[in-house]
């Protein structure tokens, strides 16, 4: 408890973590806002028609419009250097093509480093904004050999359906609500790998202890192995439970200050209960697989390589670096595989779907098994080892 | 008495015995040398008293009662004070101690009096506040030492002690040493330094390759050396009479400006030292007599290099 240096670096670095996560995540993962990611219109039609394509494609507030390219060169030459992401080139004759009922070839140049997702979501905007502009035309056109001349206008008045988001909860109540913000998705995830960090200053004491002799000369003192573990487990499964209230309290307070959402606690005292729980039970899964890690380790380098390494892989498996649902499908059974996973899973049932403490009591029972598991193969390792 | 009996250990079915048939007898109430070159086994005997390790055959018995019956009765009566630095760096003098004290279970009145005891009797009362990570290579082996002490124990067990200490603070630590077997109590000492070693033990045992070489008083050991001398010349031995004295004296070693006569017997001193006159080689130091703890060591475990 004295490693002053360790202690802080096991706080501020997961701090840091979350603080920037969450920041780095908001715009992308909030409904409310736009992202970031520019595109631009490259109109070599240069037709109403084409300038109308281009209109509803700026009505939609996800991407954020740039000014429009001299010409492809200067369209490619912005893409290239990551100024835009997306150009939509608009050919010539596009006017002609729809007048004629004729399906217009749009092209889409594209920074090959975006994610498939916004590739996609921008592609299907195009492609609304495209059959919006046909059905413009489609109608008019009906309208003026119906003597129907208001036709032309119904897409203008309808505009674009709105739909409103809803978050399902676990009370089936049919409760309405929020979508969850990107602090609100992020901060468990991260508080949860963070955790599990503990590791590494639990394996830097106990591998200090073997080198120097201190754990040969409290065996000569009777001192048994179990003890030597226990005496670990309470004072670092304190530290776990601090740095989760730092975390949390980082997200609720830290966040909105530095201009992120803040992290909204579920109200309830059954609700407040499951997710102390389920802290409670993080943390002794996470001091479990540390002093397993620790035991079972010759070297701090070992130390270092099989439970830094074995973090990133629970984390990788379990959901928190890439969300479970954004798997594929032969992958996403592997995730149980993972305390992580178990433990992400009753952090969302408490924190973005509402449930209370019979949600949570499945995974803390898991995650307490798990810890107490890994603890007892330490004990049962040491004591080979010893004999 | 510490009564230890054709004990054998071996650490893997593959490795060669560790220990092989190792018996000593150690008087209670004194202080004990075990010598030996590395990997010879002495590790292995203090872990086995020190109950880390099991003997697999042979025993040990304290008092007549088998090891591991007596530590029953005596559980803090063995300390173990070993070669490295074993504490927290990161806890105070009187914390450390206070943490070893507390671990093996003493009443607590009697804890903070086994801690005083120790902290007076290594002088560590200057330092008690300070972090044991900045102490002084001295004072981490008089802390060492004093953890060792927590216990109150009947036994100690010392893995090279002054290994890295300056002179003040190494006789520090043997006077240390002789002041708690003086209080009747028993110190098996392990250490390279043959020296320390004559200074402080009165009976002393040499292993190698798991086994004893040779076992009993200072004094014995050091007489079943035969005499031997040792010239010192101002300059090389003249060829000739080397080889004179090579036909003469077989087992005769000349190095440098040192010339060695193992086993000669004392008639024979008065006689070289002529011949030497002779040949006009003045001669620069003389001795002669029963061999040291070093000579002996050096002669039973045949002075190659062992790592």
């Amino acid at each position: 408890m004295r490693d002053w240096h360790g202690l802080a670096a096991l706080f501020i670095m997961p701090a840091v973590f979350i603080l920037v996560m969450s920041l780095a995540l908001a715009e992308s993962l909030s409904a409310r806002q736009g992202i970031a990611i520019g595109y631009a219109v490259l109109d070599l039609d240069a037709s109403p028609v084409s300038r109308t394509l281009d209109e509803q494609l700026g009505q939609t507030d996800v991407f954020t419009k740039h000014a429009p390219p001299s010409g492809e060169t200067d369209a490619r030459r912005r893409v290239e250097a990551g100024e835009i992401a997306f150009v939509l080139v608009i050919p010539q004759g596009f006017a002609r093509q729809i007048g004629a009922n004729k399906t217009p070839t749009l092209r889409f140049l594209l920074d090959p480093a975006v994610p498939r997702a916004l590739r996609e979501g921008f592609r299907q905007q195009a492609e609304a904004a495209t059959i919006r502009v046909w059905l413009t035309h489609v109608l008019e056109r009906l309208g003026q050999s119906m003597m129907l001349p208001e036709l032309r206008r119904v897409t203008e008045r309808v505009g674009a359906p709105e739909i409103v988001s809803e978050a399902v909860g676990l009370d089936g109540g049919g409760e309405v609500l929020a979508p969850p913000s990107s602090v609100q998705q992020n901060v468990p995830a991260w508080l949860i790998f963070s955790m599990f960090f503990v590791v590494v200053p639990i394996s830097a004491v106990f591998i200090g202890e073997r080198q120097r002799g201190t754990l040969q000369r409290l065996f000569t003192q009777r001192v048994s192995f179990g003890f030597v573990l226990a005496g670990k487990f309470a004072p670092f499964l304190l530290v776990n439970q601090l740095q989760a209230v730092v975390m949390v309290a980082i997200g609720r307070w830290l966040v909105p200050l530095c201009g992120g959402e803040a992290l909204v606690l579920p109200g309830g005292a059954s609700a407040l209960a499951a997710l102390w729980l389920l802290s409670l039970a993080v943390g002794v899964a996470a001091v479990g697989w540390a002093l397993f890690i620790a035991s079972i380790a010759h070297s701090s380098e070992q130390a270092t390589v099989l439970g830094g390494a074995g973090n990133i892989v629970m984390g990788a498996i379990g959901g928190i670096m890439v969300p479970r649902f954004v798997m594929p499908p032969a992958m996403q059974p592997w995730t149980r595989l993972s305390p992580m996973d178990w433990a992400l899973e009753g952090f969302h049932h408490v924190m973005l779907r509402h449930g209370g403490l019979s949600d949570a009591l499945p995974v803390v029972a898991a995650l307490v098994c798990f810890g107490l598991c890994a603890l007892l193969a330490a004990i049962l390792l040491g004591r080979r080892a010893r004999d | 008495m510490i009564r230890i009996d054709r004990l054998r250990y071996r650490y893997r079915a593959a490795q060669p015995l560790a220990l092989d048939g190792v018996s000593l007898d150690i008087e209670r109430g004194g202080i004990y040398g075990l010598l030996g070159p590395n990997g010879a086994g002495k590790t292995t005997l203090i872990s086995l008293l020190a109950g880390l390790l099991a003997p697999q055959d042979g025993g040990i018995t304290i008092d007549g009662e088998p090891l591991a019956v007596w530590r029953a009765v005596h559980p803090a009566a063995i300390a173990l004070v070993p070669q490295d630095y074993a504490f927290y760096p990161m806890l105070t003098v009187a914390e450390n101690l206070a943490f070893f004290a507390g671990v093996q279970g003493l009443p607590r009145r009697q804890r903070q009096e086994n801690c005083a005891e120790a902290m007076a009797f290594a002088c560590l009362e200057a330092v008690a506040g300070r972090r044991a990570g900045e102490l002084s290579g001295g004072l981490r082996r008089r802390l060492n030492l004093a953890i060792g002490l927590t216990g109150a124990p009947e036994v100690l067990l010392l893995d090279e002690p002054t290994v890295g200490v300056d002179p003040q603070s190494r006789r520090f630590m043997l006077d240390a040493v002789k002041r708690f077997a003086a209080a009747g109590r028993t110190v098996l000492y392990t250490s390279h330094y043959m020296d320390e070693v004559e200074a402080v033990c009165a009976d002393v045992a040499i292993i190698d390759h798991g086994k004893v070489l040779t076992a009993g008083t200072l004094a014995d050991v050091r007489r079943g050396g035969a005499s031997a001398l040792r010239l010192t010349l101002v300059r090389p031995l003249p060829e000739a009479l080397a080889a004179d004295w090579r036909a003469r004296f077989p087992a005769m070693t000349a190095t440098d400006n040192r010339v060695d006569f193992p086993g000669l017997a004392s008639d024979g001193l008065a006689p070289l030292l002529t011949e030497l006159a002779a040949a006009g080689v003045a001669v620069e130091h003389v001795a002669y007599g029963a061999p040291n703890l070093e000579q002996v060591f050096m002669r039973l475990t045949h002075h190659s290099l062992r790592d």
